[in-house]
């Protein structure tokens, strides 16, 4: 009898690491996000994080449909704004919920959400690097609920091939460089057209035209494809 | 003893002579403006990516040389400049031309952090060193009476880098380098494996470092 149970037990023992050996390896993109140095806009800023911006994860299948690489990026994108957005408004506060409106101090809430991600693997692609996209849907409110502006943009990030670093390595690098070039979309928050009346229309601001840029993504032949 | 460190001097020699004979580099250079360093001012060396796939090794190859070059220059290490500038410096943000500098240094918190860093020439490196042929055969066996190689063979590498460099006063480009390396690394084993790498990156780089460093010092 107690031979069977320690057969039963090898046996589930057995199982469970070769489903484990068959499982998605997983990817927790960690990164370093400096404060942007920017001018601060003077304005309290309520941030919302959705859950679906907390629990964001990616699944990449292999050409035969098993799952391959599960990344995971919502805290890492907690942690960018945490950083990025201090450095941008002169105060910020984090919302435990998009209907706090009676959070009296805040100017705005910012509500973030990922509506796309896309990992190019040089497996797959034949090229000499690894690639990830980020769409985002970035929203603005008043306090008191009412819709200021709704914006899309999208952030890229490209680590070469090379190294003896690991796929799960080159991808965490590939999506924090995303991450940090979602700063470059982050600083333009207020010539965004609507966002830009408002501050006009509500504080009297005069907001600058954006500084002269690459008009191009940068990257020849390598738009996202979402 | 005088005998055997005469004798390991002289292998040393020789095969210090035999690693970097197999590379040759080709420097261009074109002045566009005068340059001018004083000892305050500093220099900071940026990889161009997106469109190169220069090392972040590459470019610290080159800081570390000027910086440990007789004209001693002062260098930012790029990754803390990146980061102090975040994010106008990112891949896809950077400015591509000199006259972009313009209207980046109008922002306030910009030319603050470049006057603090007293950053007084950008210089922009592009480029990369590649593979680009190889040919010969080598096995390896081991067995329980020992281990060893047979056989021979080469790869050839190439280098093509260049530095365009920007004036952050006159904020314009004031001239620009093209350095170019070949090289061949050849293996022969007979049961040991004898390799003469051709150490085509790090030539490279100390030479466009070297007439960096006369470029930016050399028209005072």
């Amino acid at each position: 009898m107690t031979s069977v149970r320690v057969y039963q037990q090898l046996a589930t023992l057995t199982l469970g690491l070769l489903l484990a050996a068959c499982g998605a390896s997983t990817v927790n993109v960690q990164g370093q996000y400096p404060v942007p140095n920017v001018n601060k806009l003077p304005l309290t800023l309520g941030v919302y994080y959705d859950d679906s911006l907390r629990n964001y994860s990616y699944i990449e299948y292999s050409e035969t449909g098993a799952a391959e690489y599960e990344v995971n990026i919502g805290q890492t994108h907690l942690d960018f704004f945490s950083t990025v957005l201090p450095g941008l408004f002169e105060n910020v506060v984090v919302l435990e919920s998009a209907e706090a409106t009676s959070v009296d101090e805040v100017d705005a809430v910012f509500i973030p959400l990922i509506e796309d991600f896309q990992l190019a693997l040089p497996q797959k692609t034949k090229l000499d690097a690894y690639e990830a996209w980020i769409k985002y849907n970035m929203r603005l409110e008043s306090k008191e609920g009412e819709h200021i502006a709704d914006w899309v943009v999208t952030s890229y990030g490209r680590t070469p091939v090379g190294g003896l670093r690991s796929i799960g390595s080159a991808i965490n690098d590939a999506g924090a460089l995303a991450m940090r070039d979602l700063g470059r979309s982050i600083i333009d928050f207020s010539n965004v057209p609507e966002i830009k009346s408002w501050l006009e229309r509500r504080f009297n601001m005069q907001i600058a035209d954006p500084i002269e840029r690459n008009p191009s993504t940068g990257v020849p032949g390598q738009e996202p494809v979402f | 003893m005088n005998y055997l460190f005469r004798t390991n001097r002289v292998y040393i020699l020789l095969l210090a002579a035999l690693t970097s004979c197999g590379t040759t580099t080709t420097i261009d250079e074109f002045r566009q403006g005068e340059t001018s360093l004083s000892t305050e001012d500093s220099v900071v060396l940026l990889g161009r990516r997106g469109d190169s796939n220069i090392s972040a090794d590459f470019v610290e190859c080159v800081g570390n040389r000027l910086a440990s070059s007789e004209s001693a220059i002062a260098i930012v290490p790029e990754q803390e400049f990146v980061d102090a500038m975040y994010p106008w410096f990112e891949p896809l943000n950077a400015p591509q031309k000199a006259s972009q500098l313009d209207g980046l240094l109008n922002e306030r918190a910009v030319s603050e952090k470049m006057a603090e860093l007293d950053v007084r020439y950008m210089i922009w490196l592009s480029g990369e060193t590649e593979r680009v042929g190889s040919n010969g055969t080598l096995t390896c066996a081991l067995s329980p009476g020992g281990a060893g190689c047979f056989g021979g063979g080469y790869r050839e590498y190439s280098a093509e880098y260049e530095a365009r460099v920007w004036d952050v006063e006159s904020r314009s480009l004031v001239g620009s380098l093209n350095a170019d390396g070949a090289g061949t690394t050849y293996v022969a084993a007979v049961v040991v494996p004898i390799i003469l790498p051709a150490r085509v990156e790090p030539i490279t780089c100390d030479r466009l470092a070297a007439q960096l460093e006369s470029f930016l010092v050399g028209s005072q």
